[in-house]
């Protein structure tokens, strides 16, 4: 038998839910109708974009490090070292990519956008933003959101491509693999579908980041410990929800492409 | 005189808690109508009630006989212009300068150019006597200071109405003193507005008629007169309770 709390809490879930389609609505109809803020959102564009480049590349570039590094030594012993380059520039593209990126965005824009938006909401700078005729949504959730959504895909083909930079510079040191074959297997593996791939997962990812961070943002009481709360829940819920949705993407985006 | 602003019967309540079980006022054209109450009243909650920030249970609110309660939030921005709200703390946007602060409004519901702004910006700061911090940031100015640049915020606008939620708490007397000549320079203009607000002497200074809400209902609605000399219970025990504080 289900308890009356765990009730109430799986009630308050969907009403969270609920809450956050309301916003993403919202603000889906916010961003095509005036007015626009287009400096506000170049300023996200090049906080959220610009501001993650060098970590997104880092980590992609260690990462086909080491993902090389791995397959290199593990295909070895199948005599099948050549395949390394297939495998590392699928992975990274489909997969790893979007994934690492979305998951950094997460931890290093979601927080700072709901830690951001839940001081505004706690000294009531929201409240004045409605009191002045204005609209939250408008002023502060479409700017971040577009500039997500356009800075996100871009990251992770970035990432993916440093990624592919590392693979190639380990293929050839640790496994003696030339950089023309390197080069010429990634592009046979590699196809439209891939990038493409990428680009709708980081996009979609970039929703889920952005709108669960302001909603919760928007939503925060009790002070400055609400908001330190806040920021915990917001890289938790969209961690979590990336790694789900990203399941249903693949299956959703092989049944379209591939099938 | 005509009621500008018409509050009729509302109810409102926090997760089954009720705040307000019925209350009703008017608010006349050019009038300042104090609103008083104890500590956990719903004075404030009333007030953001007024222009949609708290959404009332049930009742209606009429602002130059139209009813406005049931608006959708984006049909409020128009009256939000006609009707401003100056927070207890200010709620000065932290990343913007005080310009950048008054520009906002200013930017966002008129066609004035950049010289214009600055004018209008110029003038309002002089209304509150800070000509001078124009560039500073909220974080650079004492409290007193923020709640006048707040005020002067909401002022800039030239709206009908100027909602005040304790423009004068936790200030030293020179600066509640500074706040209330403002109150009264906008009163000789002939703005309407409502004073929600726990210092008595500044209520008596600014209000031509007090409103006391107590237990979710009006416990009194008179003028300052009528107050002093009420033998309601209720009033007599706020105004020990208050002379205690």
């Amino acid at each position: 038998m289900i308890s009356q709390t765990r009730v109430s809490k799986i009630e308050k879930s969907f009403l969270k839910l609920g809450q956050i389609t309301i916003l993403a609505i919202d603000t889906f109809k916010a961003t095509f109708t005036r007015p626009f803020y287009y400096h506000r959102m170049l300023e996200q564009i090049v906080e959220i974009g610009i501001g993650s480049a060098l970590i997104s590349g880092t980590i992609g570039f260690v990462i086909g490090l080491v993902m090389t590094l791995q397959f290199g030594h593990g295909l070895a012993s199948f005599g099948g070292t050549f395949y390394v380059p297939s495998i590392v520039s699928v992975s990274l593209m489909r997969e790893l990519a979007p994934i690492l990126t979305s998951l950094l965005v997460a931890g290093r824009i979601g927080s700072g956008i709901t830690a951001e938006l839940a001081s505004m909401n706690v000294s009531q700078q929201i409240d004045a933003i409605r009191a002045l005729g204005t609209s939250p949504i408008r002023v502060l959730v479409v700017p971040r959101v577009v500039a997500a959504f356009l800075s996100l895909p871009l990251l992770t083909i970035f990432s993916a491509f440093m990624g592919l930079i590392g693979g190639l510079i380990i293929s050839d040191t640790e496994f003696g693999i030339p950089y023309g074959f390197y080069i010429n297997k990634v592009l046979e593996y590699l196809h439209f579908y891939d990038v493409l791939s990428a680009m709708i997962k980081s996009a979609v990812f970039s929703l889920i980041i952005t709108l669960v961070a302001t909603y919760r943002g928007f939503n925060t009481k009790e002070g400055t410990r609400g908001v330190g709360n806040s920021t915990t829940w917001v890289v938790v819920t969209s961690s979590i929800a990336i790694l789900i949705s990203d399941f249903f993407l693949s299956k959703l985006l092989i049944f379209i492409f591939l099938k | 005189m005509s009621a500008i602003l018409e509050v009729k019967n509302i109810h409102k309540s926090f997760e089954g808690t009720p705040i307000h079980q019925g209350i009703s006022f008017n608010l006349n054209e050019n009038e300042c109508l104090g609103l008083l109450g104890r500590s956990g009243s719903g004075k404030s909650v009333l007030l953001r009630s007024l222009i949609g920030l708290e959404r009332i249970d049930g009742g209606e609110i009429y602002y130059r006989g139209n009813r406005i309660d049931h608006l959708k939030e984006e049909d409020f921005f128009k009256i939000r212009t006609q009707i401003s709200y100056s927070f207890q703390n200010g709620a000065l946007f932290d990343s913007m300068n005080v310009y950048e602060n008054l520009a906002y409004p200013l930017r966002e519901h008129t066609e004035y150019n950049e010289n214009e702004i600055k004018a209008k910006i110029s003038n309002i700061l002089q209304v509150v006597k800070l000509e001078d911090k124009e560039h500073l940031m909220p974080s650079e100015l004492s409290g007193g200071m923020q709640k006048r640049i707040g005020l002067a915020r909401s002022l800039i606008l030239n709206p009908e109405i100027i909602l005040y939620d304790e423009p004068t708490a936790g200030l030293d007397p020179k600066n509640i003193e500074n706040i209330v000549n403002i109150m009264l320079e906008l009163k000789k203009a002939n703005s309407s507005s409502i004073f929600v607000t726990h210092d008595m002497p500044a209520a008596m200074e600014v209000c031509d008629r007090i409103v006391i809400i107590g237990e979710g209902k009006v416990q009194f609605n008179g003028t300052k007169e009528e107050m002093k000399q009420s033998d309601n219970p209720y009033i007599q025990d706020f105004f020990i309770m208050e002379g205690k504080a």
